[in-house]
């Protein structure tokens, strides 16, 4: 991997964020928009004395982190599909940038995108809920950690798949979260999910992250079994990951797709 | 091609066991290459070399293989069969190293539309590891008279400016070997003399082999040392344009006329079709 071909993929990235309001809109717009719903929420909540203020926290962290996890994964597909969007595949596949090159390119792209959204969310919460992230955020760390990994291993996935199927697989980028989300158990523990869904719920990375979370935000403990749990889960996704897209990727070259791609 | 030049470009890509004709290292070899779809044969059995510092045209109608044939030599369609090497090196192996002495244009790559005519070129120059890229980006803009469109985003260019973004583009890490896809499709006549002349003025001066395809036979007769003529996926003829003229129309002609081989070969196809 060439370091200066990977700078030139953050280039090309930088320079559509700086041209397409689109970015500003998911980095800035969003993370806006659900903290105020969900902090109005939890004001209503404390306002009536209905629930702990522990409670209130973990809603108002699992916003910010679900956050994370959707913008990365979303914002991953769709660094690819603008690729895709503007044909521009022919001009880089065909050139000496590598396919690892550009992935890891568009991941540090993505990457500063979903920190962005990270401060924005945890800045207005701070401001006007008095709910105040930053404490924690060195506990929270690993889980934020394996959330990050979880949505970059998504986001690999689905880009295999658009590569492959091209954009008939383009809602997926949008979607692909709001499928995990409620095995995921953002908002409510694991033992409050029906005993059939809850092995599916174990098998997931978020589970253990979001479940992490809530203990270090009730107890201010460290939870090392589902940091551990995740970790191990999301090792065995990123590698059927990586061999999933490249199985997408040689497919689409031999069908010819990468000049066709619509 | 200035001896000196030549022999110094020759130096620099022939490696050992690079395949050799006539004496002379060959720097585009084809081998019985095809691609299938299903149940079409878009490239049938196609063997051919390019020498170094030659201009080869790679014509034929609409659907003949040619730009499937770029497409295989870029390593962006996998062919079914056969290999191909680029600077006496495998395109399967050496893919990356190929890529970096080599460029292309094709009417299948566009630019991302925001970004302007300079931001994207310079995503390319640092992809292609250019020194000086802004020089070298303004040099460019100028040789194909675009200059004044660096600031402009490329949704605001019309096709043939954008054709001439992609030329720059195809120039930019001074190539040994361009690949050519119909370059002039977009242009007005007085634009496409003048890459034409580009054209011809950097094979003279440098030694750039090219390899190009184009519909306007005019064009490909008169900067072409060597036509290779594709007809449904295969090779109906090779050679310099009076021997291709010579062969398809089996007369004994004094000039090439691409334009007469272009027209028999499609009539043969509407004849086939009527009688189908």
């Amino acid at each position: 991997m060439k370091p200066y071909r990977i700078k030139a993929v953050i280039r090309r990235h930088a320079y559509e964020v700086r041209r397409n309001a689109n970015h500003i809109t998911y980095m800035v717009y969003w993370p806006l928009v659900n903290i105020a719903v969900w902090g109005f929420f939890t004001l209503y909540l404390r306002h009536g004395d209905r629930l702990q203020p522990g409670v209130v926290n973990c809603l108002l962290g699992a916003v910010i982190l679900w956050g994370l996890f959707n913008a990365f994964q979303r914002d991953m597909a769709v660094g690819f599909l603008e690729e895709l969007w503007s044909r521009n595949l022919v001009g880089l596949f065909a050139s000496p940038l590598t396919v690892s090159e550009y992935v890891t390119g568009l991941i540090i792209v993505t990457l500063a995108k979903a920190i962005v959204s990270l401060a924005v969310g945890s800045l207005v919460a701070w401001l006007f809920y008095h709910y105040d992230i930053f404490p924690v955020l060195l506990t929270l760390f690993p889980f934020i950690l394996n959330l990050v990994l979880f949505a970059l291993t998504i986001g690999v996935a689905v880009t295999g798949l658009i590569f492959r199927y091209t954009t008939k697989f383009q809602a997926m980028a949008w979607s692909f979260a709001g499928l995990l989300m409620p095995p995921s158990c953002v908002f409510y523990p694991l033992s409050s999910l029906p005993r059939s869904l809850r092995p599916i719920a174990a098998i997931l990375p978020t589970t253990h992250s979001f479940e992490g979370m809530r203990k270090a935000i009730e107890t201010g403990g460290f939870s090392t079994s589902h940091f551990k749990s995740g970790l191990e889960l999301n090792l065995i996704y990123f590698i059927l990951a990586i061999f999933f897209f490249r199985w997408m990727f040689e497919s689409a070259k031999s069908r010819g797709l990468l000049v066709k791609m619509e | 091609m200035p001896a000196a030049v030549s022999k110094q470009r020759a130096a620099k890509w022939i490696v050992p066991g690079a395949p050799l004709a006539y004496g002379v290292a060959m720097l585009v070899t084809v081998e019985r290459l095809t691609k299938t779809y299903r149940n079409f044969t878009a490239v049938n059995d196609v063997s051919f070399v390019v020498q170094a510092g030659e201009i080869a045209g790679l014509v034929g109608p609409n659907g003949a293989g040619k730009t499937t044939i770029i497409h295989m030599m870029l390593g962006l369609i996998s062919p079914n069969a056969g290999s191909i090497r680029l600077f006496g090196r495998s395109l399967d192996k050496d893919c990356e190293h190929i890529l970096q002495r080599l460029n292309f244009t094709t009417p299948y790559m566009a630019f991302p539309a925001r970004l302007t005519v300079l931001e994207n070129l310079r995503v390319f120059a640092q992809i292609y590891n250019v020194r000086e890229p802004i020089a070298k980006i303004t040099e460019l803009l100028e040789r194909f008279g675009i200059a004044h469109l660096r600031k402009k985003p490329v949704s605001r260019l019309s096709s043939g400016e954008t054709t001439r973004v992609g030329l720059c583009k195809a120039f930019l890490n001074n190539p040994e070997l361009l690949l050519l896809d119909e370059p002039t499709a977009y242009l007005d006549p007085q634009a496409a003399l003048q890459v034409r002349n580009v054209l011809v003025d950097l094979q003279r001066t440098c030694g750039t082999t090219i390899l190009y395809t184009s519909h306007n036979m005019f064009e490909v007769q008169r900067i072409c040392n060597r036509i290779i003529f594709l007809d449904r996926g295969s090779i109906m003829a090779a050679g310099t344009p009076i021997e291709v003229t010579r062969k398809v129309l089996q007369e004994d002609r004094d000039a090439p006329a691409l334009d007469e081989v272009f027209i028999r070969i499609a009539e043969r196809h509407s004849n086939e079709a009527v009688s189908n």
